[in-house]
């Protein structure tokens, strides 16, 4: 309210003020990049149009070229199979890696031998002369020039994945809609009553798939959040004992492809990160059963030059039963590790709150080559609780900055559910998790699937019933985590082909057809039909 | 001969503006990577190298998109509207109300392109493209993600292209006009027009209604080799033996380019005599190899006794309608809209 005009309370509004603000030219951009080239996905600057069109040209040449000699190794064999892509949409150095990797794969190494075509054409303003190609491969996160050049996409893109759907889901997906917005005006009276319509609706449509199943889970968490006195705590929604949520994590792990993806690709990017480190630390972020280190830890067991000496910090809750048992998993690791030669140290750090870690129980060492990995933790940060004027996660950001790692692997969930309007949160989560079950009934096995969906189940109520602090399933999306990284002082670290290459060998394992995984701006997202449902990036610290 | 190589890029390079050159070339190379001699695809590294974009529910320039999957086939269809006029509706889906009650709103079924073996409803070129048919040309438009070769071979994408427009008509919320129906156009570049030509035979046969055909540099071919294949081999980003490759990925092992789902109207094409086929509006760039095979359809159709309106753009290659920055790409669209309008 205010001189800056009326607040807009509706969710079409408040996400079309957020369109303006994204798809306002900013006009010192408008002037750099190619807006065409841009909406065909690929950056390039204006002023470097000639030099890339030149390049291409060099790299048909050379392709061309080496058709011709039989002895050479198929060129795009080479080109397709061994070489590792970054970034497609920052053509420049796309094809400036092709060139300099084709300039490696030439015998003798130099451009004036026979080996390399002279490249015709003129040589522009620009500079260019053959001697770049004695240049060292361009760094794979580039200069950074292309990811500033976008602008950073405020709107979570609606990507709306609905199945055919009969009159009755219609109405039961307007109707839930409705009562969450009566829910927001604060009109519990009138939610109460839609609440009754909804159970009417439930009755007529087909509750064990699709949008009848998501709903029935709306409609108990709307419930909880209209007809519950005190609005519930985080607590009252978190297991009586440590081991149901492992129980249910370990399901949800089985039955959909989404925590695998993450697993594989924060280890390829991290082995890619401890290339030449012979004493390597990995902190991570939420131990849970360790699942993701085993693969990690037989892939440095079989890294050429032999493995380096691993740590490995686990962050989890305490243990309420009195068994400490991050140190039971961290014993079964260190077990695995001995029986590959792994030299492997485990230490458990526990904390019911990610914000209670403090770096200095990391016992980082100088000489460490250091790796934070956080799957699906860091939006628990995102809270309103503040100490000393800043908020939680620009706090943990810092001091992870401070550790100087090698990388920082992080995956989230690929949605919009920390939005300021309920109404908002609300219709992301339904779209988001119909999406999400839809996957999962796609997948064959039931057993896992019942568990596998309340551990989703308790994700919803977190987000429909909670407020505050004990709100913690706080997902933002990727364009949003990328701001703040940078914001915080990192760069972004490219997941090439080779990543994206390992998670699509994932895909074939899952029997279902409809997953897909897609590259953007050197992060890989996994989604369904579409739709991206969980985004992996990869982090380091930007120099001062 | 590398030599020949700089002189054909320097002639692509005089007849295409500087972004969309590096925009085809970039395909070419990266295509050429892709393909391998034994027929085989780079699956996941073409997917890693197209640039994909979601749908949005919030306008972008005036249009909106969203995606729907069609329980009965998994087939992804992309739809795009242009945004209601009032705000308040921005970010909502209408999936009751008919499009318009007053007046018919032509909806086109689009197959993108990418000689059946490239590209996804969703790749940014195509998303791009869709979104400006809606704003320019008054349509609203379904873009279908059919299977492609080498994994699914003919008839792979006719079947999704016939799946796809049933589904369209079933939509209550493509319907329009005082006559509340669905006013159906087929549209598609390279593979795409290949396979609107197919779907709308199929419709025919069956009785479903398609106002028209809009095959855009559509893909048509034979074992004889033309004299425009012959003259520009290798000239405008594309070579013979490209085109060969992707024939090979779609048509079923061991047949030839006279296949009926390549020559049209060749030794073992199907007629159309009889058919109530749609008027067709074909485009064929001047500077496209197969455009004997593209204007031998044209003559085929004609002989057939179909209505059809010929786009012979002289200068034009490949792909230019991907970017607004010449003038054939306006006298298209202003084809286009004239083509969908002039019958709704």
């Amino acid at each position: 309210m205010g001189p800056e005009g009326s607040s807009i309370t509706s969710s079409s509004g408040s996400s079309s003020s957020c369109s303006a603000a994204a798809r306002a030219p900013d006009h010192h951009h408008h002037h750099q990049i190619d807006q065409l080239l841009a909406g065909a996905g690929y950056s390039v600057r204006s002023s470097q149009l000639h030099q890339v069109a030149h390049r291409l040209e060099c790299l048909e040449n050379v392709m061309v070229h080496n058709q011709n000699i039989p002895t050479h190794l198929p060129l795009q064999y080479h080109l397709a199979n061994d070489v590792v892509h970054y970034n497609p949409s920052d053509l420049s150095s796309w094809v400036d890696n092709l060139l300099s990797e084709l300039h490696q794969l030439q015998p003798g190494s130099s451009a004036s031998s026979s080996g390399l075509p002279p490249c015709a054409g003129n040589y522009e303003s620009t500079g260019w002369s053959p001697s770049e190609f004695h240049a060292p491969p361009p760094p794979r996160n580039g200069n950074g020039n292309e990811s500033e050049n976008q602008q950073p996409q405020e709107v979570l893109s609606h990507v709306l994945h609905l199945m055919d759907q009969e009159d009755s889901s219609i109405q039961l997906v307007h109707v839930l809609i409705s009562c969450a917005e009566s829910v927001q005006c604060g009109n519990l009276p009138l939610a109460g009553s839609l609440i009754a319509d909804l159970q009417a609706l439930l009755t007529r449509v087909n509750t064990a798939c699709g949008i009848g199943k998501v709903a029935g889970y709306f409609i108990d968490a709307l419930s909880r959040r209209i007809f519950t006195a005190v609005p519930p705590g985080a607590a009252s929604f978190m297991s009586c004992w440590a081991s149901e949520d492992e129980i249910l994590y370990h399901h949800f792990y089985e039955a959909a492809p989404y925590l695998k993806f993450a697993h594989f690709t924060a280890n390829q990017a991290i082995l890619e990160a401890f290339q030449g480190h012979d004493c390597v630390h990995v902190v991570d972020f939420n131990l849970m059963q360790g699942l993701q280190w085993p693969a990690l830890i037989q892939a440095l067991a079989l890294r050429p030059g032999g493995p380096p000496l691993l740590r490995l910090t686990g962050i989890g809750p305490p243990s309420p039963d009195g068994r400490d048992s991050l140190c039971v998993i961290g014993l079964r690791l260190a077990g695995l590790a001995r029986s590959v030669n792994v030299k492997f140290a485990f230490r458990g750090v526990a904390a019911s709150r990610l914000e209670d870690v403090k770096p200095w129980m990391l016992e980082a060492a100088p000489n460490e080559a250091v790796a934070v990995n956080s799957i699906l933790q860091l939006h628990k940060l995102l809270g309103p609780d503040q100490v000393h004027g800043s908020s939680s996660v620009e706090q943990v950001l810092a001091w992870i900055r401070g550790l100087n790692p090698k990388i920082v692997t992080i995956v989230e969930q690929e949605a919009s559910h920390n939005q300021a309007e309920f109404l908002d949160r609300f219709t992301e989560a339904l779209y988001y998790y119909s999406t999400m079950f839809d996957s999962l009934e796609a997948c064959s096995n039931r057993a896992d699937n019942v568990l596998a969906e309340i551990y989703m189940q308790k994700e919803i109520c977190n987000i429909v019933c909670c407020e505050d602090s004990a709100r913690v399933e706080r997902h933002e999306p990727l364009a949003k985590w990328k701001a703040r990284l940078k914001g915080a002082g990192f760069k972004p670290l490219y997941l090439g082909s080779n990543a994206f290459k390992q998670a699509s060998m994932l895909l074939t394992l899952f029997s279902a057809e409809g997953y897909c995984i897609e590259e953007s701006e050197g992060c890989l997202t996994l989604g369904w039909h579409s739709r991206p449902l969980i985004a992996a990036s990869a982090w380091q610290p930007a120099s001062d | 001969m590398a030599g020949s190589n700089e002189i054909n890029a320097s002639e692509s390079k005089r007849v295409v503006p500087l972004n969309t050159w590096i925009l085809i070339s970039n395909f070419k190379l990266a295509y050429n990577m892709l393909r391998r001699p034994d027929g085989t695809f780079n699956r996941e590294l073409a997917e890693f190298l197209d640039r994909k974009v979601p749908a949005n529910t919030i306008p972008v320039d005036g249009v909106y998109s969203f995606d729907v999957v069609d329980r009965a086939t998994s087939l992804l269809n992309r739809v795009y509207r242009p945004a209601s006029e009032n705000e308040d509706q921005w970010g909502k889906i209408e999936l009751e109300k008919p499009l318009s009650t007053t007046e018919a709103v032509p909806v086109i079924v689009f197959f993108h392109g990418g000689s059946f073996t490239h590209s996804s409803a969703n790749s940014a070129i195509y998303d791009t493209l869709c979104r400006r048919l809606v704003s320019v040309c008054k349509a609203v438009v379904v873009s279908v993600n059919y299977r492609r070769s080498p994994e699914y071979r003919y008839p792979c994408a006719y079947d999704d292209g016939w799946a796809a427009l049933k589904w369209a008509h079933s939509r209550p919320w493509l319907r329009s006009g005082k006559d509340l129906k669905v006013h159906t156009y087929l549209a598609g570049d390279s593979s795409g027009g290949n396979i609107v030509h197919h779907v709308a035979v199929r419709a025919a046969e069956s009785g479903v209604e398609v106002l028209g055909n809009i095959l855009l540099q559509p893909l048509f071919g034979g074992q004889e080799r033309t004299e425009s294949e012959k003259r520009l081999d290798g000239k405008y980003f594309v070579k013979i033996q490209d085109r060969d490759w992707y024939w090979r990925a779609f048509l079923p092992e061991g047949e030839d380019r006279d296949h009926p789902a390549c020559n049209i109207f060749g030794p073992r094409g199907r007629s159309l005599e009889g058919l109530n086929f749609p008027k067709s509006l074909v485009l064929v760039p001047g500077l496209d190899l197969v455009q004997d095979w593209q204007l031998a359809y044209v003559e085929g159709l004609k002989r057939s006794g179909k209505e059809v309106k010929l786009l012979h753009f002289k200068d034009a290659t490949i792909g230019f309608f991907f970017l607004p920055n010449n003038d054939y790409f306006y006298t298209l669209m202003e084809e286009i809209t004239s083509f969908i309008h002039s019958n709704c």
